[in-house]
């Protein structure tokens, strides 16, 4: 799969696992952080659903909290993730 | 609040379509608040039942953080979400986290409590049937502790939506009644 097209699906993912009814693909700068204040504002419990996602959709296992921080900063590093660990 | 309409002070201010349920009740008052998405049916109907209230009792507002205390109880608890908790991880066999915060149904009152910045009592009970008896022996105690006002609820959600929330004052207020058994079952129409 090409990276523009795993961005896309990822985001869809994103938006269905953690009920983001009111965001759309669009709304997701790729670079943006997907924490905290600005980009689409997730929390801690949100956080856990992404681990959830990539296990999920990409049989991908996030086990290490550290690691956690760098894999899920934004759209970008999820992908990178994924692309890296993808079996 | 009914599976189909909800009732303020004797009055229908909304009817239900099956496909809008609560969410199209929430897109109806106007409300922004992305995080209602996310919460389960508990906490979108105690949410919404309370931001009603706040527009038919606005004094509400200029209560103290800590002057509103929350008095709920139901005769379901959270079971309906514990349900969807156990098919995540059971047939699933993915643990769905955002599930999980929502399986205890003192959670609701949190998320009111978020949402208003209140910081006053909160206390939820289980009873088989609507009983009064807690909302009045509990209320005096915490309008003795200071607490401005009480907001009662009953909230089941699972088989049908049964929901009522009221608020009782420490000081009168014009239009209010005297808190008995009788008007509490009164709300409930309760015969």
């Amino acid at each position: 799969m090409a990276r523009v097209e795993l961005k896309e699906e990822l985001k869809d993912h994103i938006i269905e696992q953690l009920n983001l009814e009111d965001v759309k693909a669009s709304d997701f700068v790729d670079e943006a952080p997907l924490f905290g204040e600005g980009g689409v504002g997730l929390d801690s419990i949100d956080a856990l659903e992404l681990i959830v996602l990539l296990e999920k959709y990409y049989q991908i296992n996030v086990t290490n909290p550290e690691e956690g921080k760098l894999v899920f900063y934004s759209i970008n590093s999820m992908a990178d993730y994924i692309e890296q660990h993808r079996k | 609040m009914t599976g189909d309409k909800v009732i303020v002070n004797d009055q229908t201010v909304w009817e239900a379509s099956p496909e809008t349920g609560l969410t199209g009740l929430y897109k109806e008052l106007g409300l922004e608040y992305p995080k209602f998405y996310k919460m389960d049916q508990l906490s979108q109907a105690a949410f919404l039942a309370v931001e009603l209230l706040l527009q038919a009792a606005p004094a509400l507002k200029e209560s103290a953080d800590d002057g509103v205390a929350l008095l709920f109880a139901n005769a379901e608890s959270s079971s309906a979400t514990d349900a969807r908790f156990r098919k995540s991880y059971e047939e699933d066999r993915l643990p769905s986290p955002s599930l999980f915060v929502y399986t205890l149904p003192n959670i609701a009152l949190g998320e009111i409590a978020i949402r208003n910045k209140w910081y006053g009592e909160h206390m939820f009970g289980f009873f088989p049937n609507f009983t009064p008896d807690f909302y009045m022996a509990t209320s005096e105690i915490m309008l003795q502790q200071g607490s401005e006002a009480v907001i009662g609820g009953w909230l089941n959600v699972r088989d049908q939506r049964d929901v009522l929330v009221f608020v009782l004052w420490a000081a009168p207020q014009e239009g209010a009644v005297r808190l008995t058994e009788a008007t509490l079952n009164n709300l409930m129409h309760i015969d």
